[in-house]
């Protein structure tokens, strides 16, 4: 990565943790502490990890668990897709995507995305996931949007207007198309 | 003297009196290449009054410096001609890929240059430095598909062929010139007809020689494979994958781990696609799924492409359902190719019996593409359909169709999504059968023969741009004022991908804004999707850098839907591109060094002689008020949701303001060194440009601003 320092020299006890977390990591998966301790139960899994030093190994704390990747092959935005994944809590899944989307690019989130890889929620996920945002209002700012063929999208009114979050919607998901 | 880059001779061919000449390309090289050559070769021998389908018009098949020399994405064919479905015939250019180019360059020739008329059907036979004129009235009457195998069955599988097909003779306005199985230049078949030429073939057995030592040829050429991204320059994937920090479900990066080319044995899976990965370059557009669904994916043979391309767009599909309609099961295309004969069925596709609404989107769609293809039709990026749809909407063919016509037209099966409608309706079109062949005619010639009037022209869901009768192609949807003034300078649809290139690489904003800096000046040269701001300077440079870069690439020749290279999909260059490209492949081909300034200044010179001989052909200098202005549509509010009109520069329009468009133009004008008020070239801004003859040449018929 760039403007990186150097790495320590990795420990002989560390390093099959650091080779597991990395192996994961090209695959496109974390690596959960409780995972590696299974794994490795004679190893202090945090403790090594932590004071090894390697740069590219990051943590990600979860509800019940910690997540760790390494930034070699893994980018933070996928792994904090993963971590969204993994914690198994599809309500908040969606909704913090949709609040990076609306804020980053700016742009509506396409419900079938969830759907898709690497999400890949069931349709029954997906659609008792909606009802439940409705009901919480820490997620009032998460609006839908739909477009002239029917289909569904979600904005966050914290970075998108109403007329933008329509506006957009009818363009990605048919405009788009429209104008090859 | 040895040419570099340029083979250094032009091929001329007169029908008229079966003369065969040749002329030094380097006496033009000032004006580039391909579609700067073919300015030139327009302003100087076909004067105004020349009519399309006259013997005195010319067509000119144009390659540029860079195809052949294996520059990326330099396969290109730039046609240029006088453009039947424009309503003062005005100049323009239509363009294919394939391998039609780099052959022509192997055979010793950067351009073709046609003239006159034969007196009866013939072929061009290409071999090298042998050309011959072939008696064609075998040919004439067949699809392009039967001749390309005829051409082919006398010069060998080796040769490229470029054809028309039944519309084309037939001399229809919207007729296309096709090459390959899928490459299809839309506007000038009927110019091709009517000098009673059928087809191009061309092998070429040579090389293209390139004055550069090749060991820095290779590293140019390795470098902008590290920058190069999917189709269109997109440098973000429509999935998450772990390399990537950006996506954007609307990418044509399609390819990713499960998504497979699922036709091919064995199917081959897109995979990740690592942008550090040159290897893989060529499965990062799965352009299949992208233009027909995900249904599309189990039909996937492979990705095709052009010459020199490392970005496969063309798909290539086995369809054994079009077996049902006693056509072969392999198709193609890409972009427009498919969503032009697509929107012929305006009402959809209803499902075929025993296929998945997906499937039949496929199938139906394969049906009309194979059919247009065949029969050479264009679809004037789309408007065919849209044409089709306003005229029955709005009872225009119960009009102007007699009832016995009427009656004999399947409506049936177009109102129900039969695709089988594609074979009555591709029939009358091309071989010009009763009245409603003429929707093919183009936008303006209709709105003339059939009163259409201005709910025809304002109608915002019928886009068509100007009343010079094409439509959006990037317009405002792309970039607010940007795309918007772009597509005015066109005599047809504006073919421009410049600002596409970088306006849809699906960068998030704050990274799109901080390059627009760099490039153009200011971010404000770029508004975030439907959130627009007024007109400024920044816009006005960015839209006569697209317009510069889209000539330049037509002239190079390389391809206006990849470059220029404004972006990269690489996180350690901040994605930044590298806008300069072109001038190094250019130098290093040529051997005549150019800087990036100097040769988009090159481009400016031609796109200014484009603007001149349109200013002679329509008779006027006010190119303000006759030919750069906009359907009202464009400059009307937007609807919201609600039924509230939304004020122009809110969030959640793309509307233009009038006002702000007129300054927008005046701005482009400043850039140009035009006559701000009347936006045609200047005296002062010809000379410049080493056009001396040329102001001389208007300022002799009026046409010259004071």
């Amino acid at each position: 990565m760039e403007n990186q320092e150097p790495s320590p020299e990795i420990t002989p006890k560390a390093l099959p943790l650091v080779e597991a977390i990395r192996a994961a990591s090209k695959g496109g998966a974390l690596v959960t502490q409780r995972t590696l301790e299974k794994e490795f139960p004679d190893l202090n899994v945090h403790a090594l990890i932590t004071e090894s030093g390697v740069k590219d190994l990051k943590k990600m704390e979860g509800s019940s668990d910690v997540y760790y990747f390494s930034d070699l092959s893994m980018t933070e935005a996928y792994a904090v897709f993963m971590y969204r994944i993994n914690e198994k809590d599809p309500v908040r899944l969606i909704a913090e995507t949709v609040r990076d989307d609306s804020r980053i690019y700016p742009r509506p989130t396409p419900v079938a995305t969830f759907r898709e890889p690497p999400f890949s929620l069931s349709a029954r996920d997906v659609e008792e996931a909606l009802g439940r945002m409705t009901l919480r209002p820490d997620l009032e700012d998460i609006k839908r949007s739909s477009a002239s063929n029917g289909a569904l999208y979600l904005y966050s009114s914290q970075f998108l207007s109403e007329a933008q979050g329509d506006a957009l919607t009818e363009w990605f998901e048919v405009g788009v198309r429209e104008n090859p | 003297m040895q040419a570099f880059g340029y083979t250094g001779k032009i091929l001329r061919v007169d029908l008229g009196t079966g003369k065969i000449t040749t002329n030094d390309t380097l006496k033009y090289k000032d004006f580039i290449g391909g579609e700067g050559i073919a300015m030139k070769i327009m302003w100087d021998e076909v004067g105004p009054g020349i009519k399309p389908y006259d013997p005195a018009n010319k067509i000119i098949f144009g390659t540029g410096p860079l195809c052949g020399t294996g520059a990326p994405c330099s396969g290109r064919t730039n046609i240029t001609s006088l453009l039947p479905s424009s309503p003062f015939y005005g100049v323009a250019s239509s363009h294919m890929g394939g391998y039609f180019a780099t052959e022509l360059k192997y055979a010793g020739w950067d351009m073709i240059v046609v003239e006159g008329k034969a007196a009866s059907p013939v072929w061009l036979r290409i071999e090298d430095g042998k050309v011959k004129i072939e008696d064609a009235r075998w040919m004439w009457g067949k699809g392009i598909f039967d001749t390309q195998a005829m051409v082919t069955s006398f010069m060998g599988s080796q040769a490229q062929v470029a054809a028309i097909g039944q519309a084309g003779e037939n001399l229809v306005n919207l007729s296309v010139i096709r090459t390959g199985s899928s490459h299809s230049a839309g506007g000038h078949g009927g110019v091709m007809g009517s000098k009673n030429l059928k087809a191009i073939g061309v092998i070429g057995t040579g090389s293209v020689k390139i004055a550069a030592d090749p060991k820095a040829w290779m590293e140019l050429d390795k470098y902008m494979m590290s920058l190069i991204g999917a189709n269109n320059q997109m440098v973000v994937p429509s999935h998450p994958q772990p390399w990537a920090e950006f996506n954007n479900p609307t990418s044509r990066w399609t390819g990713r781990k499960g998504l497979y080319w699922g036709a091919a044995n064995p199917p081959v899976e897109t995979g990740e696609c690592n942008p550090h990965d040159m290897q893989s370059v060529g499965y990062r557009t799965q352009k299949a799924v992208f233009d027909l669904g995900p249904g599309a994916e189990k039909y996937t043979v492979r990705m095709g492409g052009c010459s020199h391309c490392p970005i496969r767009c063309h798909a290539q599909l086995k369809v054994p359902e079009l077996e049902r309609y006693g056509m072969d099961p392999y198709v193609a295309n890409t972009c427009v190719g498919w969503s032009g004969p697509r929107g012929v069925m305006f009402k959809g596709y209803k499902p075929l019996a025993g296929k998945t609404a997906e499937e039949t989107r496929v199938i139906a769609n394969a049906v009309g593409t194979k059919l247009a293809d065949d029969y050479g039709v264009w679809c004037n990026y789309a408007q065919l359909g849209r044409d089709i749809a306003y005229c029955y909407n709005k009872g225009v063919f119960k009009r102007v169709l007699s009832a016995e016509e009427y009656a004999s037209i399947p409506w049936d099966m177009l109102l129900n999504g039969d695709p089988a409608f594609y074979f009555d309706f591709y029939d009358r079109v091309s071989n010009k059968k009763g009245e409603f062949s003429h929707i093919a005619d183009g936008s303006y010639w209709i709105a003339q023969r059939w009163n259409l009037g201005d709910d025809y022209w304002n109608d915002k869901d019928n886009k068509l741009w100007t009343r010079g009768g094409y439509p959006v192609h990037h317009s405002n949807e792309s970039g607010a004022q940007v795309g918007a003034l772009i597509s005015c300078f066109s005599n047809r649809d504006a073919q421009n991908h410049s600002h596409m290139n970088y306006i849809g690489s699906k960068l998030p904003l704050a990274l799109q804004k901080e390059i627009a800096g760099e490039i153009f000046g200011s971010p404000d040269a770029y508004d975030a999707p439907s959130n627009y701001t007024p007109m400024n300077e920044y816009k006005a440079r960015f839209v006569k850098w697209s317009l510069d870069r889209s000539l330049l690439h037509n002239s190079l020749t390389l391809c206006n839907w990849m470059w220029p290279m404004a972006v990269s999909p690489l996180k350690e260059r901040k994605y930044r591109g590298d806008t300069s490209l072109e001038a190094k492949f250019y130098s290093l081909a040529t051997g005549i060094k150019m800087s990036e300034a100097e040769l988009d200044d090159a481009a400016a010179r031609c796109f200014t002689l484009f603007r001149a001989i349109t200013v002679r052909q329509m008779g006027t200098f006010d190119m303000r008020k006759e030919h750069d202005q906009t359907t009202k549509w464009v400059t009307a509010q937007e609807k919201a949701k609600d039924g509230s009109y939304m004020k122009q520069f809110t969030p959640g329009t793309i509307a233009m303001e009038e006002q702000d468009m007129q300054l927008g133009l005046t701005m482009v004008y400043k850039q140009f060194g035009w006559d701000e008020k009347t936006g045609a070239p200047t005296k002062a801004g010809l000379e410049k440009h080493g056009m001396a003859d040329v102001a001389k040449d208007l300022a002799s018929r009026g046409l010259l601003p004071a």
